[in-house]
């Protein structure tokens, strides 16, 4: 069969007269209605370039489930770094448990974390066979929920620089710059 | 139907100019852009603020160790509900001491707090602006300020405290020429 040149086609395999007058027109409003696609495109750019103008390549770190983190204005952008959350009494670094707070929280003193302190020292050593000759930058970012008293900061933070990770980050919600 | 007409009628017997370009790939790549850019969307933005513990670095006894005069650093107190107390030290004499006011300005937005000390801002900026050691844009080094905490206090009030001390910028002239606005000090959060 050889390719024709489209055209209008509706209802033409009916063999009565008025069903085709009907579907071409018939000297009435065609059926046939032209769409215009320059309003649609107009808007498709507006939202391509509003999604390219927020897209973000250098991904994000969603912080632990259930974990509320406070705000800060005076901000900067996070790292790849071992991540260190602290939610309720739980302890996980990326995502694997490091023990718990209860010692901390019940004799309200600061204290080394066994466990957490074994894990960072083992990530330390590791990146040190991976990386020779290259300077550890010792940087760890906690993420610990907005109502975690000081002295669990604390213990956490003190753990991570015996580990050798005496730069730490504290994981916030970004807030926007209100200028200076 | 999705195209786009580019030009009138044609004259006399010639090939007609009127053709239109096929809009269809257009909108196909418009709405395959939108699909990646939607799903790759980041709608929450983390960030964070650096602290560091102040922990000396290893011994090095091939190397001579320079004797040079303690610098001025500022204790950022928060030690009771009332106050907080600035205190300027040099090695361990007392430069200067002033206590300001402690004001909880505490907002919570689904859940989130937000914690704002505007005075205590005021004042950072203003000590550091007396006494202040780096405040020359060529110098790249940066003032020292230490958080001192008690044991009880939320987590929420100390990003609070740190926010405000990291609220004192100054410029600093780049290598390449160009200057920028950077925090004025260095955060140090005390474990004591």
């Amino acid at each position: 069969m050889p390719i024709g040149q489209p055209s209008r086609r509706l209802m033409h395999f009916v063999p009565l007269h008025f069903v085709q007058e009907k579907a071409t027109g018939g000297g009435r409003r065609s059926t046939n209605a032209g769409l215009s696609l320059t309003s649609m495109i107009d808007f498709l750019i507006v939202v391509v370039v509003f999604l390219l103008m927020t897209f973000s390549a250098s991904g994000e770190t969603p912080p632990s489930k259930g974990l509320q983190l406070p705000k800060a204005e005076n901000t900067i952008d996070m790292i790849d770094a071992p991540m260190v959350a602290i939610n309720g009494s739980q302890i996980l670094v990326d995502g694997a448990a490091a023990g718990n707070t209860h010692a901390i929280e019940d004799n309200k003193r600061l204290q080394r974390i066994d466990e957490l302190f074994n894990i960072l020292k083992g990530k330390r050593e590791v990146w040190k066979q991976l990386h020779p000759g290259k300077d550890f930058p010792g940087v760890v970012v906690l993420q610990v929920d907005q109502d975690v008293p000081a002295v669990v900061v604390k213990s956490t933070f003190q753990t991570a620089a015996f580990a050798g990770y005496p730069n730490v980050s504290f994981m916030v919600d970004q807030l926007p710059k209100s200028g200076h | 139907m999705a195209g786009v007409d580019v030009g009138g009628g044609g004259k006399g017997k010639r090939r007609t100019l009127d053709s239109e370009i096929n809009m269809i790939p257009f909108i196909d790549l418009l709405m395959v852009t939108i699909s990646f850019l939607l799903i790759t969307a980041v709608w929450s933005h983390m960030s964070r603020i650096n602290a560091d513990a102040q922990v000396p670095g290893p011994p090095r006894p091939d190397v001579e160790q320079e004797k040079v005069p303690p610098e001025k650093i500022l204790h950022v107190e928060m030690r009771t509900p009332e106050k907080f107390t600035l205190v300027w030290k040099q090695g361990a004499q007392v430069v200067n001491s002033i206590e300001v006011p402690r004001k909880d300005d505490l907002k919570e937005d689904k859940g989130k707090k937000l914690v704002r000390y505007p005075d205590l801002a005021a004042k950072i900026a203003d000590e550091w602006k007396n006494t202040g050691s780096h405040r020359d844009a060529s110098d790249r080094k940066l003032d020292q300020a230490v958080l001192h905490t008690d044991n009880d206090t939320a987590y929420v009030y100390i990003i609070g405290v740190i926010d405000a001390i990291y609220g004192t910028h100054r410029p600093l002239t780049l290598p390449s020429g160009k200057t920028e606005d950077v925090p004025a000090f260095n955060v140090t959060f005390a474990v004591n």
